[in-house]
């Protein structure tokens, strides 16, 4: 009898030894992180933990002052265009053209990204209707609302399906219906596959979704470890230990 | 491929700018008052010059004097329509995102660069209409207003490159319409001052873009103020290209 062993999930992301100043200041720190496909990692930290700083660079838009970044195996560094098909991206606030329609920024994405045709208007309907943006498709982004943009942001990092999904507090700014809503769709991700790394204030949102917790602080990593459902006390414990202590003593106590 | 989906959305945001329709109709509206008032000065001295064979004809009297006004205000439109291609992008957070999609910081440049000379050429092709309606009714010199066009042409795509630059490097769109007035209006009068001394050569004169645009205007074709041209629309997109890369590299 031959036993069906299940195909181990690969490393989608390899963060090495990852370091960066910003605005005068070390905001990151010798990071080393990997995350696999089909993991949710959520990333906490105080304000001015590195979290954003962290997240920029992971998705192409900041480069390190030092360290490496391994996306599928290849150097992210060396070929930033790997960040085209590979990484859907948003960025906190979820900046937009304000120029232009929700439909049209969807085009405008996809093609940056190297979409065409049919291929673009498919993803560009299926994703407009999976994130129930169909009220909304032909109005103009710059009159959306915060929490619209959020999902017009979201709209634009799923488009082409990338393989790594950076999300910088996507729940900002998102009534209890849509964080539910955005709940489900990264597990929904998650499950087809998607590696996701999100960066959160909310520790419910880390039990709620996350796989894993990753905690920095002054841009040093100071905690990684997998998240259990019902594990919302300790987290809270380990959490407020590293941001009031500077270190996880607590959860060890 | 991604140099054109930059220069796609750039001409899409263009195009539902009201300050780019309001620059269009204000300055066309200006430039057909002109040409009317070019025409009719064409038509009352139409006697006089039917005895001078080798006279001024209607290129020279309407077709490159409406061409010169158009310069005129290029002055000042360019800086009004490049200020926010990148310094707005920069203000509204949206620059990552195009780093963020792979884009080379050459391309974003040369993409923006292209939509903003699209509708500059747009522009100028529509003040060329106006002459052009009395191709058939009047003697018309295609060689001279074909130079004239191209000294315009290359005008504009310096200027369109300047105002890139200068929105490249500031932070705020009023700063760079600002920085590329001030650096249009210099290189255009930097050498006034050896002129009024009777100096017509040398490096001062050369650096001037009135000393390459004027022969084009009467025109004369040279390589050499062609050439004047390009470098310094290269060298412009060079430094924006460079400054945005720096951006990607500081944050």
């Amino acid at each position: 009898m031959t036993t069906i062993v299940p195909a181990s999930p690969k490393t989608v992301l390899q963060l090495d030894r990852l370091s960066r100043r910003r605005a005068g200041r070390q905001a990151v720190r010798e990071l080393s992180l990997a995350l696999k496909s089909g993991e949710v990692m959520g990333l906490l930290g105080v304000n001015g933990a590195g979290k954003s700083t962290t997240l920029s660079m992971i998705a192409g838009a900041l480069r390190p002052d030092s360290g490496g970044i391994q996306l599928n195996g290849e150097d992210f560094l060396e070929y930033p265009e790997l960040a085209r098909r590979e990484i859907g991206w948003l960025p906190e606030r979820a900046p937009v053209w304000a120029e232009l329609t929700v439909e049209e920024h969807l085009d405008a994405h996809g093609r940056l990204r190297g979409m065409r045709g049919s291929n673009l208007r498919q993803a560009r309907t299926a994703i407009i209707e999976r994130l129930e943006l169909q009220p909304l498709a032909r109005r103009l982004a710059g009159v959306l609302s915060q929490g619209q943009r959020q999902r017009l942001g979201l709209a634009c990092a799923l488009l082409h399906r990338p393989a790594l999904l950076v999300l910088d507090e996507p729940a900002n700014a998102l009534d209890p219906v849509q964080v539910a809503a955005l709940r489900a769709l990264i597990r929904e991700q998650a499950a087809a596959g998607t590696a996701v790394i999100l960066s959160t204030h909310l520790l419910a949102e880390v039990t709620a979704v996350c796989d894993r917790v990753a905690i920095l602080h002054e841009g040093t990593l100071r905690h990684d470890g997998a998240v259990l459902a019902d594990d919302h006390p300790a987290l809270e414990q380990t959490f407020f230990g590293i941001a009031m202590n500077g270190s996880d003593k607590a959860q060890a106590a | 491929m991604t140099l054109l989906a930059v220069a796609r959305l750039e001409w899409r945001r263009l195009l539902v700018r009201p300050l780019a329709w309001v620059l269009a109709a204000l300055t066309l509206a200006w430039l057909a008052w002109n040409f009317t008032l070019l025409l009719g000065n064409f038509l009352a001295g139409q006697i006089q010059r039917a005895a001078q064979p080798d006279g001024p004809g209607f290129v020279d009297l309407v077709g490159v004097p409406l061409l010169g006004q158009l310069a005129q205000l290029a002055f000042l439109v360019v800086p009004l329509l490049g200020m926010s291609v990148i310094a707005g992008e920069r203000r509204n957070g949206t620059l990552p995102l195009m780093f963020a999609a792979g884009v080379p910081a050459s391309r974003i440049v040369l993409g923006k660069y292209l939509a903003l000379l699209g509708w500059l050429l747009l522009w100028l092709a529509l003040t060329l209409m106006m002459p052009l309606v009395l191709m058939h009714a009047t003697h018309f010199d295609w060689g001279k207003l074909a130079a004239a066009s191209l000294g315009l042409a290359l005008m504009l795509a310096t200027l369109a490159a300047i105002a890139v630059a200068c929105s490249s490097f500031a932070s705020h769109p009023a700063m760079a319409a600002a920085a590329a007035l001030v650096i249009a209006l210099a290189l255009w009068s930097v050498n006034l001052g050896a002129q009024l001394a009777g100096i017509n050569g040398g490096a001062i004169n050369w650096l001037a873009m009135s000393s390459h645009l004027q022969p084009l205007l009467r025109g004369l074709v040279s390589s050499a103020d062609l050439a004047w041209f390009v470098l310094l629309a290269a060298l412009a997109l060079a430094l924006a290209t460079r400054r945005l890369a720096a951006d990607r590299e500081r944050g």
